[in-house]
């Protein structure tokens, strides 16, 4: 009997070879021969630094996730014989996931932007450190990111890549925008919403989205809009005022050593300026001016940083350039009075001659 | 007077050394307005292709800075020169703004607006070359003050809280669009475009101006020549 359920099986375990033939039969018997040992809960594997590496799985592993309807062999297709003569490799999700692909995974060109990425570079290098799919998007319980549960879903986005930047992931927890993300708030970024997604550079590659002369555009892409901002008495008009300073201009026309946005505010670390924390608390800003401006003292922090001259708020800079605007204004109307007169007294005068 | 002048009808009215500073003045007020304005109004389009031009906002600083340390200087020399020397002195005398200047100015509006028929007589310098060489020599020293605190803002930060900077630079591009639409409105009409020069004066290259122009003009320094025995 037991025979004859051997060869049934190898009949079924054929048919799974030929494309849309008996797949769901086969696919149980391939779950079921993984979890032979992999169903066992004591199944672990102790590693030379000590760590455990749980290798439980069992029938409802993938449940609930994007991968559901995969068994085992889909992903770990180098698994061919039990038990395992060489070690398992690490799953390639390429193997499914890239443009055009039939198995129906989502068509989208994320891989190949992962590969350009900082984190797809540091792998083709060879840095066995550096994150691939599954690192952040996780392994069985992979999930839509749309899905709270999910691992790159914007509320855990930051933990996830916190496992590998530690400090980063501390010194943002506590900033304006952790607390705020910590707190459910729907519009406040997480790391994906400042990096990217796939398309991560390092902040010194005229391609990322953080280089010194987009940041300010990044932080505007949030901090412009009156109907994010109005929220939680935001102003907006820090945009249009940083562009119409000397360094938002400089900025604009390519300088990468002028202040952005980060450069004053932090990085990671950006608090509310009433924070004693804050680069841009009162008591703070010589220091923060200091880093460019050798020598600032406390009169970088007397009168408004952000100003502008058109906003009746900005007081004495407002009256002067009313001032100003009126006075050249009156200037020119009475020059051309003046021109005019002088023409029509002109005339006169040359045919009282003739 | 030479008597070749004489012969053509001509009255030398800008000597080599005040054309030579005219020149400097009128090429570097030009770049600095370029250059300046390209920053004022760094959105519009034509102000980016010339801050490109100019290479980046960093160059035009340079140009701009260049072409403000040689007014400086062109400047201090024109008050040494009116100062001391020889020719400088009777100059800058019949530039001074006196009780005529401002009678001559109602007398002119009263004649243009036909509510007389005498139209004033001036001098050498009238109130409307007057008042051009006053106001450009004041304004480029106020506005040098401005440009030499923004300048140096780190220095001028040790001194002043940082909305006098921002007020500094309010200032300077303001007086920058005055001291503009001045030479550019005022001092070009006035002088070049004027029916009476029309196109153009040409005692900025040549120095000279015929003596016809002279007393039409400029009756009263017309006579003073001819008094003197130089025409």
């Amino acid at each position: 009997m037991r025979k004859f359920a051997f060869a049934a099986l190898l009949v079924f375990l054929g048919g799974a070879f030929l494309p849309g033939f008996a797949r769901d039969a086969s696919a149980s018997i391939a779950l079921e021969k993984c979890t032979l040992c992999h169903g066992k809960p004591e199944f672990r594997k102790l590693l030379v630094d000590g760590q455990i590496r749980d290798l439980f799985v069992t029938g409802d592993t993938l449940a609930g996730s994007v991968h559901a309807k995969k068994v085992c062999a889909d992903c770990h297709f180098d698994v061919s014989e039990i038990p395992h003569r060489e070690h398992p490799k690490r799953v390639t999700c390429t193997h499914c996931h890239f443009k055009g692909n039939h198995e129906g995974a989502p068509q989208s060109d994320n891989v190949l932007a992962y590969f350009d990425s900082i984190h797809g570079q540091a792998i083709a290098r060879g840095n066995t450190k550096a994150p691939l799919c599954q690192d952040c998007h996780g392994s069985h319980r992979i999930l839509k990111a749309k899905d709270p549960g999910s691992k790159v879903a914007r509320v855990n986005v930051a933990e996830t890549c916190g496992k590998c930047h530690m400090e980063i992931y501390a010194q943002f927890k506590t900033s304006i925008h952790g607390v705020a993300l910590a707190k459910g708030v729907a519009e406040v970024p997480s790391c994906t919403g400042c990096h990217g997604e796939h398309r991560i550079y390092s902040r010194k590659d005229p391609k990322s989205s953080v280089y010194a002369t987009h940041v300010s555009e990044k932080c505007s892409s949030c901090h412009s809009s009156v109907k994010i901002m109005g929220k939680f008495g935001i102003e907006t008009e820090q945009v249009a005022t940083y562009k119409e300073s000397f360094h938002g201009v400089a900025n604009q026309f390519g300088s990468r050593t002028v202040a952005n946005c980060s450069s004053c505010h932090g990085v990671h670390d950006i608090r509310p300026p009433d924070d004693p924390l804050s680069m841009v608390n009162p008591k703070n800003v010589p220091k923060t001016c200091g880093k460019c401006h050798p020598g600032a003292n406390p009169n970088f922090a007397v009168g408004k940083i952000h100003v502008d001259a058109k906003n009746k708020e900005s007081g004495i800079i407002y009256w002067t350039a009313a001032f100003f605007k009126w006075l050249t204004i009156g200037t020119m109307l009475a020059l051309v009075a003046h021109i005019f007169l002088d023409m029509y007294g002109r005339t006169k005068r040359l045919r009282g001659e003739r | 007077m030479s008597r070749a002048d004489l012969a053509a009808g001509k009255v030398i009215r800008m000597s080599l050394l005040f054309r030579i500073q005219h020149l400097i003045l009128t090429v570097l007020l030009t770049l600095l307005a370029i250059t300046g304005f390209a920053l004022m109004y760094h959105e519009n389009s034509l102000a980016r292709w010339i801050i490109e031009f100019e290479g980046g906002v960093h160059n035009r600083g340079i140009v701009h800075r260049v072409a403000a340390v040689l007014l400086m200087a062109n400047l201090v020399y024109h008050v040494f020169y009116m100062l001391l020397s020889r020719e400088g002195k009777p100059e800058l005398r019949q530039l001074f703004i006196v009780r005529q200047d401002i009678d001559d100015f109602l007398q002119s509006l009263r004649y243009n607006l036909g509510m007389s028929k005498e139209y004033p007589r001036f001098g050498k310098y009238g109130y409307k070359e007057k008042f051009q060489y006053w106001g450009a020599s004041i304004g480029i020293l106020l506005i040098s003050f401005t440009g030499i605190m923004l300048w140096a803002e780190e220095f001028s930060m040790r001194f002043f809280p940082k909305f006098i900077l921002d007020l500094a630079l309010i200032i300077h591009g303001y007086q920058g669009l005055l001291g503009f639409v001045l030479l550019y409105l005022w001092h070009i009409y006035n002088v070049h475009l004027h029916p009476s020069s029309f196109p153009m004066n040409p005692s900025w290259i040549t120095g000279k101006v015929s003596v016809e122009w002279l007393r039409e003009e400029h009756p009263l320094e017309y006579e003073k020549l001819k008094e003197e025995g130089l025409l």
